[in-house]
Formats: C-alpha cells, sequence, structure tokens
C-alpha cells in the first residue's frame, strides 16, 4: 500500500512552514479566524462526502462515506466551538488582522470537487490525498499549539480521525480498483496540483484586479462622482411614478 | 408555446418551465446541487424541468430571465460613485463580481442552452415578483404590492392585474420605491446585527420578535422616515449597505442600538444582552408591519379592489402578513408558495407568456408541488442493502400505520410526490411529529433539527378543523394555504399543542384542503381518529444547514443521520432499527485500517 499508517509524520513542505505556522497561531484573534474557516471547511467537506454517500452505487462505501461525513461535520462543531471559547475569552478590541484567505480555501479542498460526476475510485483517491494533506497539516498544527493545550487536544482528536478517513480510503480504493489504484492516486495528485495552480492564479488575478480597479477607482471616477451626487440631489425622495410601457419590451437587458 | 423562466447569482436560483400556458415543473437549484441557497446559474434545475417535460433546448420558443442585468449594473455603479470615496473597498468587489458573469446574461443562457440570442428576454425584477403573485392566484382583479431588499432600482412597488373577459391579461405597475430606501434592507441589516446570516435567517428574527417587546420602536422610526407622498426614506446615516461591502450598520446604528451580538454567542433571555436583542427584533418587526399596512391601505383606498397579491421575500413574513389581513382592508391576500428570488423564475415565465406573446389566460394549479416526484422503491432498496426492514404498504395500511406511529410519539420523515417549489415543506418533504408537548418541540431541536430553541414550530391542520384550534380571521385559511401567515393557537388548545404553539400563543399554520395533498389530508384525519387532535407538527425535511431533501436518498441519508424514527417515501416505509451485521462489518474496517 502506499502511503497508509504514516499521518504524524508531516510533510517536508509542511515542516519547513513550521515557523510559519508557530507565527500564525500564536496571535489568538488569527487562531479563532482559522479555527472558524477549519469549522466551515470540514462543515463543507462534510457536505460533499454525504453527497458521495448519496450518489455511489456501493453499498459499503455509502456506510463508510457517511460515517466519514458524520466525522467531518463533528469536526466542524468542534472546530467552531473551540473558537468560540477562544473568542469569548478574547478581550473586546478583537481585531480579525492578516487573514491570507486570497490564496487558498484550504483544509480539505473539496470545494472543487463534482461529487455527483465522479467515480468511486476517483472519489476515494481524492479523498486520500486530501486526508493525507489534512493529516500532515493538522499534525503540525498541534504540535505548534503547545501554549494552547485545548486548542491541541482538537488538532489531536481530529487526528485521530483522519488517521481512519485516510486509510479507509486507501483500502477501499484498493478494493474499488485492485488493479489500477496506484494509477488513480497519480490522476488524483495531478489533478490537486492543478487546482492549487488554478487558486493560485485566480488568487493572483484577483489581487491584479483589485489594484487595477482601484487605480480606475481614484482616476477616473471622481468627475463622474460628482455627477452621480449632483444627480442624486436632485431626486425628490419617496414614490417615483413607472411610466406606462416601460417594462414592456422584454428584449432589452436595461 | 414553452417558455423557461430563470432566476439565478444572487441567492436562490432556480428555473421554471411554462408549457401552453401553465408550469409544469419548477425547481430551485439548491435542491439538486444540495448547496443550501445555491445562486449558481441553474444548470441542473433546467435540465431537471426540461426532462420532466421530455424537452429539448431547441424547442424552447423563449428563455426569460428574471431581471435586466445592465439595469442592475447601472444601480450598482451609480450608488458606488455617489458614495465616493468611501466605496473604495466596495468597487472592485462589485465590478469583479458584475463584470465578471453577471452582466452578460443573454451570451451566457445562449451558450448554456444553445438558443439564438433573440430567445432570451428579461423582464424587470419586480415585474417578475408582481407576476408571480398575481398570475398564480386564483382571482380575477386584484392589487400587487411587492416588497423585497433590491431588485434593479425598485425595492418596493404597487400596482394591479387584471384577468380580462377577452382571456387578455393586465399587470400594471404605478410606482416603485428604490434602493437604498428598502424594507427589506433594513430588516436585513437588523437580520446581520442580531448575529444571523442575510437572506437566510430572516425568518429567525421574526422568531426572535415574539420574545422580546417593542420598546425600541421610537428608535426604528428614526431610520425610517415617512415621505408626504406616503412612502418612506432610510436615514442613511444609520446604514452602510449602500457604501460598502462590509457591513450593513454604521457606526451610528450601533451607538443607538448598541453593540451587535456575535453570531457565535447564544441568545440568552435571562440577561439584559439577550432581551436587548429580542426587543431590537420586535422593534424593527413591529415598524415593518406598520409600514407595510400604511401601505396596503392606501393601495386599497386607491383601487377599491378586495384582493390583494403580495409578493417579494418580504412576503415570507408571515405576522406582517397577518396583520395586513386584519388591517388593510382588502378581504383576501394571496401569497404564492415562493414568493421571493426563486419564485421569480415562474412568474418571469407566466409574465412572458401572458403579457409578452399576449396568450390567452389559463387557471393555474394552485398547489406548490412542481418539482420532482420522490421514488419509493429507491428507498426500500437502499433499506435492504443497510439491513433496515423496509416495508411496501397498501395506501389505507400505511396511513394506519404512520397514524400509529405519530401517535406513539415517534417522529417520521415523510416523503411523497412532487418536491415543494418554495422555503416552506408544504407535506410533500416535511418531518411529521405529534404537536402536544414542549418535550417534542426540544427533542426536535436537540436531536433532529441542531437550531436555536427560540425558534418555533409549524402546524399542519385539515381545513374542516383549523378553525377550533386556531383563532383565524376570515380569509385567513387562504393565507394560510402556504403558510403565509401567523396566527394565534386558541387558549383552550395551547397546553395540548406545546409543541406547535411559540411564545406568544401564535403559529405559523399551513392550513390543508384534502384536494392539495390528498395523503397527508388522510393522515392527519387518522391522527386526529387516535388522538382526537388532527393537528401535527410538520417541519421541513433537512438538516441545519442543508436544503430541503429531494430524493428518497436524501431522505435516507439524512435519516441515518439523526434521530427521525420511520422513514415513508410514497408507499414504502422504514423504521429505524440498529442492523448488527453492518455495524460490525464497518467497525471492523475501522479497527482493521486505524
Amino acid at each position: 500500500m502506499d502511503s497508509a499508517r504514516n499521518y504524524e509524520r508531516p510533510t517536508v513542505f509542511d515542516r519547513m512552514l513550521m515557523p510559519v505556522h508557530r507565527w500564525i497561531w500564536s496571535d489568538a484573534p488569527r487562531r479563532v479566524q482559522k479555527l472558524f474557516r477549519f469549522g466551515e471547511t470540514e462543515t463543507d467537506g462534510g457536505r460533499d462526502i454525504l453527497r458521495a454517500a448519496e450518489v455511489t452505487p456501493d453499498a459499503l462505501l455509502r456506510r463508510l462515506y457517511l460515517e466519514h461525513a458524520i466525522d467531518e461535520f463533528r469536526h466542524g462543531v468542534m472546530f467552531r466551538r473551540r473558537a468560540a471559547a477562544l473568542l469569548k475569552a478574547s478581550s473586546p478590541s478583537f481585531n480579525d488582522g492578516f487573514q491570507g484567505n486570497w490564496l487558498a480555501p484550504g483544509g480539505h479542498g473539496l470545494d472543487d470537487l463534482q461529487v455527483d460526476g465522479e467515480s468511486d475510485s476517483n472519489m476515494l483517491a481524492f479523498l486520500h490525498l486530501s486526508e493525507k494533506a489534512a493529516a500532515s497539516r493538522f499534525t503540525v498544527y498541534r504540535d505548534v499549539m503547545q501554549h494552547d493545550p485545548s486548542t491541541r487536544a482538537v488538532f489531536e482528536e481530529i487526528l485521530h480521525d483522519e488517521t481512519f478517513h485516510m486509510n479507509y480510503t486507501l483500502t477501499q480504493l484498493a478494493r474499488v480498483e485492485p488493479k489500477r489504484h496506484k494509477r488513480h492516486l497519480w490522476r488524483a495528485r495531478i489533478s490537486r496540483l492543478w487546482k492549487a495552480y488554478l487558486r493560485m492564479a485566480t488568487g493572483l488575478a484577483g489581487i491584479l484586479g483589485s489594484i487595477l480597479l482601484t487605480i480606475q477607482y481614484f482616476v477616473l471616477l471622481p468627475p463622474f462622482a460628482w455627477l452621480a451626487k449632483r444627480a442624486e440631489q436632485r431626486e425628490s425622495p419617496g414614490w417615483t411614478t413607472v411610466s406606462p410601457g416601460r417594462g414592456d419590451s422584454l428584449d432589452r437587458q436595461y | 408555446m414553452n417558455i423557461l423562466g430563470i432566476s439565478a447569482h444572487y441567492h436562490d436560483s432556480a428555473a421554471a418551465l411554462v408549457v401552453d400556458g401553465a408550469p409544469v415543473c419548477a425547481v430551485q437549484e439548491e435542491r439538486l446541487s444540495r448547496q443550501k441557497g445555491d445562486a449558481a446559474f441553474p444548470l441542473l434545475a433546467i435540465e431537471s424541468c426540461l426532462q420532466q417535460a421530455g424537452m429539448e433546448p431547441d424547442e424552447l420558443d423563449a428563455v426569460v430571465f428574471y431581471e435586466r442585468p445592465m439595469l442592475k449594473f447601472d444601480r450598482v455603479l451609480t450608488c458606488t460613485l455617489r458614495a465616493f470615496p468611501q466605496s473604495w473597498r466596495a468597487f472592485p468587489k462589485a465590478m469583479k463580481n458584475l463584470l465578471g458573469e453577471k452582466v452578460w446574461m443573454r451570451g451566457i443562457i445562449s451558450s448554456h442552452l444553445g438558443v439564438p440570442g433573440r430567445k432570451v428576454l428579461f423582464t424587470e425584477h419586480h415585474q417578475a415578483h408582481a407576476a408571480t403573485a398575481f398570475l398564480t392566484a386564483p382571482t380575477r382583479r386584484a392589487a400587487i404590492m411587492t416588497a423585497d431588499a433590491v431588485g434593479e432600482w425598485a425595492t418596493l412597488s404597487v400596482g394591479d392585474g387584471e384577468r380580462l373577459s377577452n382571456g387578455s391579461t393586465k399587470i400594471r405597475r404605478f410606482r416603485e420605491i428604490r434602493f437604498p430606501h428598502s424594507l427589506g434592507m433594513l430588516y436585513s441589516t437588523f437580520t446581520a446585527y442580531l448575529g444571523f446570516k442575510v437572506n437566510e435567517d430572516e425568518y429567525k428574527v421574526m422568531g426572535l420578535a415574539a420574545y422580546g417587546k417593542p420598546r425600541l420602536v421610537e428608535d426604528v422610526r428614526r431610520l425610517v422616515r415617512h415621505t408626504p407622498d406616503g412612502a418612506f426614506v432610510l436615514d442613511l446615516n444609520y446604514f452602510e449597505f449602500h457604501s460598502t461591502a462590509e457591513r450593513s450598520y454604521s457606526s451610528r446604528f450601533v451607538e443607538l442600538f448598541g453593540p451587535p451580538r456575535s453570531p457565535y454567542e447564544p441568545i440568552d433571555f435571562n440577561t439584559a444582552e439577550g432581551q436587548r436583542f429580542a426587543d431590537c427584533a420586535a422593534s424593527v418587526q413591529r415598524v415593518l408591519e406598520d409600514t407595510m399596512v400604511e401601505l396596503a391601505q392606501s393601495l386599497h383606498h386607491e383601487t377599491g379592489l378586495t384582493d390583494l397579491c403580495l409578493g417579494g421575500g418580504v412576503a415570507l413574513n408571515g405576522v406582517a402578513n397577518a396583520r395586513l389581513l386584519e388591517e388593510s382592508g382588502f378581504e383576501r391576500i394571496f401569497v404564492p408558495p415562493a414568493p421571493g428570488d426563486a419564485g421569480c423564475a415562474i412568474g418571469a415565465a407566466l409574465y412572458c407568456d401572458r403579457i409578452h406573446f399576449g396568450n390567452p389566460d389559463r387557471d393555474i394549479p394552485d398547489h406548490p408541488f412542481w418539482g420532482p416526484s420522490v421514488d419509493g422503491s429507491e428507498l426500500a432498496r437502499l433499506a435492504r442493502e443497510d439491513g433496515h426492514s423496509a416495508a411496501v404498504c397498501e395506501e389505507g395500511a400505511l396511513i394506519d400505520q404512520v397514524a400509529d406511529d405519530l401517535a406513539a410519539g415517534r417522529i417520521v420523515g415523510w416523503m411523497e410526490g412532487a418536491l415543494e417549489f418554495g422555503p416552506r415543506a408544504l407535506g410533500h418533504r416535511s418531518i411529521l411529529a405529534a404537536p402536544h408537548t414542549s418535550e417534542m418541540r426540544d427533542r426536535l431541536n436537540r436531536e433532529i433539527k441542531y437550531r436555536e430553541p427560540f425558534r418555533p414550530f409549524a402546524p399542519v391542520v385539515p381545513i374542516e378543523a383549523a378553525g377550533c384550534y386556531f383563532d383565524i380571521p376570515p380569509g385567513g385559511a387562504r393565507l394560510a394555504r402556504f403558510m403565509s401567515a401567523v396566527f394565534p393557537v386558541r387558549r383552550e388548545w395551547r397546553a395540548q399543542l406545546q409543541a406547535i404553539t411559540h411564545v406568544d400563543g401564535t403559529a405559523r399554520l399551513q392550513v390543508l384542503e384534502p384536494t392539495m395533498a390528498p395523503r397527508l389530508h388522510a393522515l392527519l384525519e387518522a391522527y386526529g381518529r387516535r388522538t382526537g387532535i388532527p393537528v401535527l407538527l410538520n417541519t421541513s425535511f433537512n438538516l441545519a444547514g442543508e436544503p430541503i431533501v429531494n430524493r428518497a436518498v436524501e431522505g435516507y441519508s439524512t435519516f441515518l443521520r439523526c434521530k427521525i424514527d420511520v422513514l415513508v417515501a410514497e408507499g414504502t416505509r422504514v423504521m429505524k432499527r440498529t442492523s448488527g451485521m453492518e455495524r460490525t462489518r464497518v467497525n471492523m474496517i475501522k479497527e482493521e485500517v486505524a
């Protein structure tokens, strides 16, 4: 088997990023935001896995997916509860701070998956890699959370479940596709890389677009803004009469 | 003539297909994609509609979008310019959002469906709301009022509609109130302030209002001023929704009403803070009701008509609807089962058929069941594969068995026939339970719906028994047909209807005519024979954060994940029990791989 049972060993990349993660998680407000976001991601992932349970023709997979989905929903609740507890304990001058959310949706990355159109083997390969990545990342998070035992305990418990998820997906993939399961894993790896690239590219394009539009806003728009404000002053408050025939033509988009 | 109506891209996308003047299918995208409030272009819903009619896209005579994208773009751009320079953060977001996809609807529809651009048509947003409200209502002539957060520019409009004896139809809009002055935005602002999700949780504010006192009404009135012509304006110093994307209320709003509620903190009515939030909800609810009543009274005086058709998201406010019936002067009020944006898909298609193409009027079946049908044999197969006992029963035996289940305190997931169109479960995708004890309400909240304890559950009652248990004014039964109004539970029955009686003694009931859902009606009668009270608790068949179930497999997976005791799909009944064999198999796998 390819990669089961090594969940507590983070990838080299995650180990390299450990100082960054330590810095990110050291700040309580940022920790709260990240936990809330993980809560959302786990819940969203749970919904996708639930959908997989609903569409699979394989009765055993249906049960396993359902257990998996229930775990993900529970993880979502655990993250949200811990975040809410931290939020309650935090000072009123709570500041969102830097999030870096533009870059990637994070977590299991199930957001791009069209569950209805996927075969069981693709789904299992995708889930296996997602769970493996999450387990690697969560191991790092657990390790950098020395200063916050309660949050560390949350990661610890979730990691236990991730082990089951990571391993059952691999064994079931081998059952469903005994001869070609490795090929499916490689295809899923390439697909994840492609999606990561798309996320990165979309994020960068979004930032560039925002910068250009903001420049336009301050350079081109002021005269139009002045005109719009003048026009607004001339408008009378209250009812506006709808002129007969205004909406008659359905061909127009304006 | 085959006309497809589409609503999309803001919240709750939907598609509806009208064939020869009558709807054949209408379904929200979320019910098929399983993403709650799915706003994406409704490809699945369109496919479902066409499949149900056995039709290909090239057989469509027209595809109608429910608003005019360029007019909407005009509003967003104008408002951004008016708010210069405070709108600098909102501007890039708004432009990327609109220019990325939303303004190119003709091309998008054309490319998705492969229909020529000339077949793609556009109604105005409130025109579509008005058409949904009037053209689906069994009335010849009625005043029409539509109110929501915002369409293109309009936020509220009044007019009238008439079905003429020569078969033609007229819908006129007299006047409108324009953005940013909006009752929907006022309510949504309080929804956000109270820590709930905008465009989704407005009904929670309505439920919360019953726990409060409207002691802040005068403060809310400072936000909403009357104009000499009988309309209203919002004092924009208290709002930010028109200038930023981050927050809908301003610092001045917070100065007036106090700090907003954290969405993650439960509301505790025993604390001053919890009571303040309830009072805020009660106050904005009162101001909304008063304003709607004044506008409707004025429309009644102007038109002299007896019927009012209400549309737009604000028409989902059942407490306000009940007051409109009592105080506006209209004798009958019609609210469609989907008065919000999803319903515009059906309204746009019907408007196109009746007004644009001038086709003769046709009666529309007066029910909300326009979606895909459930397959009981699918449930039987799934249950057997998982080791649950599935019984396929005759109609009478099934009704008796389920009535016995309910009388024994079991909670039943009930699926039959076509899926409802609109946000309410009206008896085809419902969770049913005995309505008698508060323990049942708490159990449903705790073990099944996982939701805030302050939210009430709705009852369903046969029309012939409704007056016995509920204080229903003249015209109330019509308004309660699609659960559109809140009426008092009669005092003498409140102790026996605890699970559905809200804290203020009211309930958002569904009054059921036998012709609309005969099996559910028969079930209510059978339950009444056993318990003496033919009333059931009826809540939507979904879990928190999920859309209402559509297919049997979705009902089944919901059934397995919560403490529903019995699941019924058409003639198949499944009782929950733990199958030792199957659990062992899953557990063995768990042990092996963990």
